[in-house]
């Protein structure tokens, strides 16, 4: 995007909001394309810069570090080297975590679980993922992805933002900003977590979602599962809807006074703001209100669809909100950070999460909407293929490994029944088609129809961009 | 569309440049050059794309070869660079077409073009000129104003054929000054001896007022907190607590002292390194520890110490030289003359700081002090007198002991039987092993003792539990038949497994105390091995103090030489493992244990030579006293201190004990504050290539850009002198960065509106002259901060009336040339402090810890897990913002909402945005439910018996005027709503009435206050409110 664009949409949204009454509103709506001033919240003028596939992204974050070995990646030949020390021919000195750097052994250890194919893809998929593997078909599976960072913090927080470094906007922040929503009664972008309950969380940071240098109206609004879904959302106890509107009715009135009298834009944006507010009121318990979702839906997402705070139930909600016009959806499941224990800990979590992200798929399907959106299931990193901490025969963990690891997409101009990358029998270095962290970034993008070089933003004299100067669109896995 | 695109390029300067004023390269030719040319043509040399430079005017003008030259002065049309600009041949152009450039706009096109013919002259970068005090120009309108800001502003507007608007009225103007100094609006009272005061002097007078209260220290404060980054938590990952809050004390005094801008900086940047520095001014260098720091395991230390020295380097740019010097930390500045090496040259003066990159979780990371308050301090020395006092009094005793000692030791040595004592305080397990449970026994060091076989060991059950801090002492006799083994331990039963051990490892005696063998946790040995078959005593000590240093070990009483293996304990420990004898990380023991002691406290060397004392006190007593060895002496004197002594000379070692120990407890309460400080030893600093910490290049030394040339080379070179050179008379940066963001906070936008960057692609500042007059004032006033406010707002710019006409939103929409008076929303914290002050629920009290107020719950779980969040009960509720507990990675959601920078890195620039989610906040926070029902009281307490009296108090409280008839009109229209659903529902008043922790007023009926209620909300989500008019 070019300065006289920023300028240009600057005050595009001047008129949008209310605030350009001293300046020829006609000659402004001129300046509009078409989409700016259809329903909803607009976006950049020239944005979408091409026909996007994709209208709406649902990503579907696995915070911690899903271990690749167990799920996606088949390595039948770990079994030959189980107990055998990683040779060094294949770290190649790769640093490590310092959790791991000075175990005097590197134990290779196989997945504990069995794999099949599946589907007319023949995707490999494993005993602990029976729900995805129905939906393979549907699917792209990116086995060659790889990041920078060995560490929680830094390796979310590049994913999310595209820079280890804290103040950049995050990827749903760069599409609210770049395409703004198809709605006016809910927020652009939206975000939704589940602690999940094996005990391997991480922590999550208010960074992930946030708008960085962006104006803070692009930042995603959590939706929460304890309290008001929005913060602040609902009246107060004891003032029902009827006060609250003879209450704007009044606030707008004393606004509209005060307006006549000043001619200060921004007072018209505060009323129109305040009745966003109103609709928000009623539009996000609609959301919410699951009690006219048929048993079917409980039958394909689970019963923990009923339950706030659960994947299942954010699973759900995110088709409600992706039905309604919400532009970017992102969900975060926190329990996927396996050093030890990792046989106790991953079946859990794959029973958590596997139906309701399988499900959540088959269901756009179903109702045609998987192919305008994309899904996107990952975490930051994959695991070592070495044990960390004490390998006994029924007990092991893995630590973080940023070398390879799976990422899967769905829908939203993405291939169907489709598998890209591979690594080495070790499953611990890349040895074809190597996908940066940026790259799935512009590819996701792309999807959207975003040249990720053209949504760019000036800060501090420079223009950034969700990719800074690197990424590339991984085509192969296109449709 | 040309007139937008010229419009922004360069702002208001060349688009209303009269035709004929010939051109400035700094405000017309360098904005074009640097965003559209530099890039490949400036400062980075691994970037240029040829030989051309254009930052450089010789480079510009040279001879390329060939005869081309880049530009020719006064022949546009032999220019490399306009020729170039204008081709029609793809490949030729520049910018360049296949790298995806547009190319520039004809306007643009048509000034370099003028430029190179007017001789294309260079000028320096403005903002590295050191500025010099302009003489106020001359004006059509000299009644206007005689002050110096406004005869420049006026001088401006009567070129763009404005006048500026009258002056507020005195309502809005002493609500706008009282919100921009003090944070917190005016009480009608104060509205009102405003308005009675007519003398010429009032306004002034008021200034005046709002300056000296510590009110205006608290406001200047939250903006420096930001610029800081200062924050009650570490920042990454699991956001571990920290405490800073004795350094924000520190600036809220500053402030409130009116300390002098240069001596603000040199404190904290170097107040440690000043000639006996006080502890105010060691206090003060917290400014840079309040950057975000990690303890997330697994990092790599070096990689996050390098990104704290990073920041700190970064921020200094941002702060004081406005200048983003972090983008040449991977490679030279793209704009800006600041070369790659030169980033790490100023890099190293932070550079020099003994700390990790790994840090402490659950608290401050050294290096810190101990900062206790004044009336603390008080306290400390109140008790280290007492301590001397009884100490003095134990001394006066001691010749009177030492008779009684000798007397009962000739009682002693007669004593049949024999009698003996051992070390007891903080025993908490004593296995003499005589008889040990399903182990053989045999003839061991005192009575019998337990053979261990290599694999069964003794269980002692859930004893001897400790904790990473807690200190300990483990003795043990041992005869070791193997060189490895567990000789004792309460850890997981494996080698690298979390808990505490006692091992023996190749011979020599190990202390494991682990978390997580890899990097949490600590690893002590001894340098020599103990002998095989031998009866040896094996005493280990720990401070509790989370360092290997704290560690001692000792063999038969004999201090070892230890060597440290793992020296990071700083996690805690749990383990549901028993305390195990024999046995320990997977190993077990081979030979004899005997009389296994483990103590709650760290034994002091002497009691460590006399627990393994075997002669008895009888057999000790015995011996001439000139005879004795120093443990038998050791023993013999404390046995008889703690059992035989006179009872007054008990008591008076009691009280020494009890008063030592309150010493320690009230001095391990005091804060502390993380500070700067310097190695022993200076640490070399390395260019990093592409800003990676592995990646060192050339060695550099501390260094300011060679841009700056107002180094003294009596400065040292470390931050002292960057202090000094900061805040020196010919920096051409500080005092115009400084003033400018002052303006800001006032005006809505800085002068350069770029605040946070006076380099090449920031803006041209609108009024130049203005901002060096304020630049020199500054620094000529003495640095003085008051002044310069007081300044400012004393100017008749900013006391205009803020209307906005018509032709004012058309020229000049966002208040740029300030031909009206600054209108904007609050910032986040004095939206919130009104509402608390109006409603009379603010507690004002300066400083202290940070306070909790109300939260939405579930918002710290529902990302971190844990306890979470409490609110505090009572006055935390109620504090300042200033003062709300800043969790960074879940920031205060009732800031962030209205644009609060999160603190995660160091942030000079307010945005304002208005969205739904403000709105909802206003209306539905139980903070701003509590204040409407006590503004409510207010309304019904105070204002009289009709609902005018009560609306018009209202308004005075929050608006500081009285309400007109039609919004009087518009509020009773609501009131009446609200009375009609309260009387018919009772239950709900009840239910509105109930938010917040503060007690309803319980004479009030509870319909009417319940719909008053909804009127206070109502007013305190006015945008007149909420917004300084």
């Amino acid at each position: 995007m070019t300065p006289h664009d920023e300028h240009r949409l600057h005050l595009t949204r001047r008129a949008l909001f209310g605030r350009a009454s001293g300046i020829g509103l006609a000659a402004l709506a001129s300046l509009l394309p078409e989409q700016a001033r259809a329903k909803g919240q607009p976006g950049l003028p020239g944005f979408p810069n091409f026909a996007p596939k994709a209208r709406r992204v649902i990503y579907l974050f696995q915070s911690g570090g899903p271990s690749q070995m167990e799920l996606f990646d088949y390595k039948p030949r770990l079994t030959e080297f189980a107990g055998t020390d990683l040779p060094a021919s294949v770290r190649m000195g790769q640093r490590l975590t310092q959790m791991s750097a000075t175990q005097s052994a590197f134990p290779v250890v196989p997945s504990k679980y069995s794999f099949a194919q599946h589907g007319q893809s023949g995707a490999w998929i494993s005993e602990l993922l029976p729900h995805l593997a129905k939906v393979a078909d549907k699917i792209t599976f990116i086995k060659s992805m790889h990041t920078e960072a060995i560490n929680h913090d830094p390796a979310v927080t590049f994913l999310q933002t595209g820079s280890q470094i804290s103040g950049r906007p995050s990827l749903g922040a760069w599409v609210a900003y770049g395409l703004g929503a198809e709605t006016e009664d809910l927020p652009a972008f939206v975000v939704m977590i589940s602690p999940g309950q094996g005990g391997s969380g991480q922590p999550l940071y208010d960074r992930l979602w946030g708008s960085g240098f962006l104006p803070t109206r692009y930042q995603g609004v959590k939706f929460r599962s304890v309290g008001d879904p929005v913060l602040y959302l609902t009246d107060p106890a004891g003032f029902p809807r009827g006060n609250r509107r003879a209450y704007l009715d009044a606030l707008g009135e004393l606004n509209q006074l005060k307006y006549a009298e000043f001619g200060d834009p921004e007072i018209s944006t505060r009323i129109a703001q305040y009745e966003m507010a109103f609709r928000m009121q009623a539009s996000v318990p609609e959301l919410v209100d699951l009690s006219k979702e048929p048993a079917s839906t409980f039958a394909l997402y689970g019963e923990d669809a009923r339950k706030p705070g659960s994947f299942a139930y954010n699973c759900l909600l995110a088709r409600r909100l992706a039905e309604r016009g919400v532009r970017f959806i992102q969900l975060y499941h926190r329990d996927w950070d396996h050093h030890g224990n990792l046989p106790k800990g991953l079946p859990k979590v794959c029973k958590e999460t596997d139906q309701a992200a399988a499900a959540l798929v088959a269901d756009l399907d179903q109702r045609g909407m998987l192919d305008d959106t994309l899904v996107v299931w990952g975490g930051e990193f994959g695991r070592t293929v070495y044990c960390q901490g004490r390998l006994t025969p029924t007990d092991y963990g893995r630590d973080h490994h940023p070398r390879c690891f799976t990422v899967w997409l769905a829908g939203g101009g993405i291939r169907r029944g489709f598998s890209l990358g591979e690594t080495d029998d070790y499953c611990y270095n890349i040895t074809a088609d190597p996908v940066h962290v940026h790259d799935l970034q512009a590819t996701i993008l792309y999807c959207l129809g975003i040249d990720h070089t053209k949504l760019t933003y000036r800060f501090q004299g420079r223009y950034f961009r969700l990719t800074d100067v690197h990424g590339n669109v991984v085509k192969q896995v296109l449709a | 569309m040309r007139w937008i695109r010229t419009a922004w390029f360069l702002g208001f300067a060349a688009a209303a440049l009269p035709a004929g004023e010939p051109l400035q390269f700094n405000r017309d030719i360098r904005p074009i050059l640097s965003d559209r040319c530099f890039a490949c043509h400036g400062p980075d040399k691994n970037n240029r794309k040829s030989l051309l430079r254009l930052d450089v005017e010789a480079d510009a003008k040279k001879d390329l070869g060939k005869g081309r030259r880049g530009i020719v002065p006064g022949d546009p049309a032999q220019s490399e660079v306009y020729k170039r600009l204008i081709s029609t041949n793809k490949t030729l152009r520049m910018p360049p077409a296949y790298a995806g450039h547009d190319a520039l706009p004809p306007a643009q096109v048509e000034l370099i073009r003028r430029w190179i013919e007017e001789g294309a002259p260079y000028q320096a970068h403005w903002s590295l000129i050191p500025p010099q005090r302009p003489p106020p120009p001359p004006v059509r309108n000299p009644n206007w104003s005689s002050h110096p800001i406004d005869r420049f502003l006026l001088a401006r507007l009567e070129r763009e054929g404005l006048a500026p608007s009258p002056e507020a009225d005195r309502t809005t103007l002493i609500r706008r000054v009282t919100l921009d100094l003090t944070g917190l609006p005016p009480t009608p009272a104060e509205v009102e001896a405003f308005l009675k005061d007519t003398s010429p002097g009032a306004y002034e007078a008021l200034v005046d007022r709002l300056l000296a209260s510590p009110r205006f220290a608290e406001r200047m404060t939250i903006r420096w907190l930001e610029a800081a980054r200062y924050a009650d938590t570490n920042g990454y990952q699991t956001d571990g607590p920290r405490d800073m809050w004795r350094w924000r004390d520190w600036v809220i005094d500053a402030f409130h002292r009116n300390m002098p801008f240069d001596q603000f900086t040199v404190e904290q940047i170097a107040g440690d390194l000043l000639p006996d520095a006080t502890l105010s001014q060691k206090i003060a260098t917290g400014f840079h520890r309040n950057h975000r720091t990690t303890a997330e395991g697994g990092i790599v230390d070096e990689e996050f110490r390098v990104e704290y020295v990073a920041d700190r380097t970064e921020t200094t740019g941002t702060v004081w030289l406005g200048l983003t010097i972090g983008c040449a930390r991977c490679h030279d500045h793209k704009y800006d003359p600041i070369s790659q090496k030169e980033f790490y040259q100023l890099f190293a003066f932070f550079n020099n700081v003994p700390e990790k990159g790994f840090v402490y979780n659950f608290g401050n990371e050294e290096p810190f002090i101990k900062a206790p308050l004044p009336e603390q301090q008080a306290r400390l020395d109140w008790l280290d007198r007492a301590v001397r006092e009884a100490q003095a009094k134990v001394d006066a005793l001691r010749p009177k002991v030492e008779r009684a000692q000798a007397k009962w030791e000739t009682r002693a040595a007669r004593a049949r039987p024999e009698i003996d004592w051992n070390v007891n305080e903080g025993l908490v397990v004593h296995e003499p092993l005589d008889t040990p449970k399903d182990l053989p026994a045999e003839p061991g060091r005192v009575g019998q003792a337990a053979r261990f076989d290599n694999q069964r060991f003794f269980d002692a059950g859930d004893v001897a539990k400790f904790n990473y801090r807690d200190p300990f002492t483990f003795a043990a006799w041992i005869r070791p038949e193997s060189p490895k083994g567990a000789i004792l331990s309460r850890a997981e039963d494996y080698f690298e497994g979390t808990g505490h051990g006692l091992h023996l490892i190749d011979g020599k005696i190990r202390l494991h105390v682990i978390f997580r063998w890899t990097d949490l946790g600590m690893r002590v040995e001894t340098a020599r091995p103990v002998r095989l078959h031998e009866w040896q005593h094996v005493l280990v000590t720990y401070d509790g103090g989370m360092k290997a240093a704290g560690v001692r070990i000792y063999v038969n009483g004999e201090p070892q030489e230890l060597n440290v293996l793992f020296d990071q304990c700083i996690w805690p420990i749990e383990t549901k493992e028993p305390f195990r004898i024999g046995a320990g990380g997977g190993l077990r023991f081979q030979g004899l244990i005997d009389e296994v002691r483990v103590y709650n406290r760290a034994l002091s060397p002497q009691e460590a030579a006399v627990v393994p004392l075997l002669d008895s006190l009888t057999r000790i007593a015995a011996i001439p006293a000139e005879k004795r060895t120093a443990a038998q002496a050791d023993k013999l004197r404390m046995a008889f201190q703690e059992r035989y002594a006179p009872a007054k000379a008990k008591a008076a070692r009691a009280r020494l004990a009890l008063l030592q120990k309150e010493r320690q407890r009230y001095y391990d309460t005091l804060p502390t504050v993380m500070v700067m400080a310097e190695r022993a030893e200076r640490r070399d600093t390395f260019l990093l290539n592409r800003g990676a910490y592995d990646a060192p290049g050339e060695k550099v030394e501390p260094a300011v850009p060679a841009v700056f040339s107002n180094w003294k080379p009596e400065w040292p070179r470390n931050r002292l002198g960057l202090a000094r050179w900061l805040v020196d008379r010919r920096n051409p940066l500080t005092a115009r960065v400084m003033v400018n963001r002052w303006w800001a906070e006032l005006f809505g936008a800085g002068l350069v509106k770029t605040v946070e960057d006076f380099g090449s692609q920031g803006e041209w500042p609108l009024h130049p002259e203005l901002l060096d007059w304020l630049a020199v004032e500054f620094m000529e006033s003495g640095w003085n901060v008051k002044h310069i406010f007081k300044t400012m707002v004393m100017s008749a710019a900013y006391r205009q009336s803020s209307r906005v006409t018509p032709e004012l939103l058309q020229k000049d929409p966002e208040n740029r040339l300030l031909a009206r008076g600054p209108r904007f929303r609050l910032a986040p914290e004095v939206v919130r402090d009104q509402a608390l002050a109006v409603s009379g629920l603010l507690v004002e009290r300066v400083g202290g810890p940070s306070v909790k107020p109300y939260q939405p719950p579930g918002l710290w779980q529902e990302l971190h897990g844990g306890a979470g969040y409490t609110p505090d009960k009572g006055e935390g509720l109620y504090r300042r913002s200033l003062y709300t507990y800043w969790k960074r990675t879940v920031a205060p959601p009732g800031m962030v909402n209205f644009d609060s920078p999160n603190r995660e890195t160091c942030v000079v620039r307010q945005t304002r945005t208005n969205t739904p989610l403000q709105a909802l906040n206003l209306m539905n926070d139980v903070a701003y439910v509590e204040a409407a029902r006590k503004l409510a009281e207010r309304m019904l307490l105070e204002g009289g018996q009709t609902p005018e009296d009560r609306i018009g108090r209202a308004f005075r409280l929050a608006l500081a005027r009285t309400p007109r008839e039609t919004e009087i009109a518009a509020v009773r229209k609501a009131l009446a709503r609200f009375e009609a659903h309260y009387r018919a529902k009772p239950d709900d008043a009840l239910a509105y009435l109930r938010q917040g922790d503060s007690p309803r007023h319980p004479k009030l009926p509870p319909v009417e206050l319940a719909a008053y209620t909804g009127v206070a909300s109502l007013i305190l989500n006015l945008d007149e409110t909420v917004t300084k008019e």
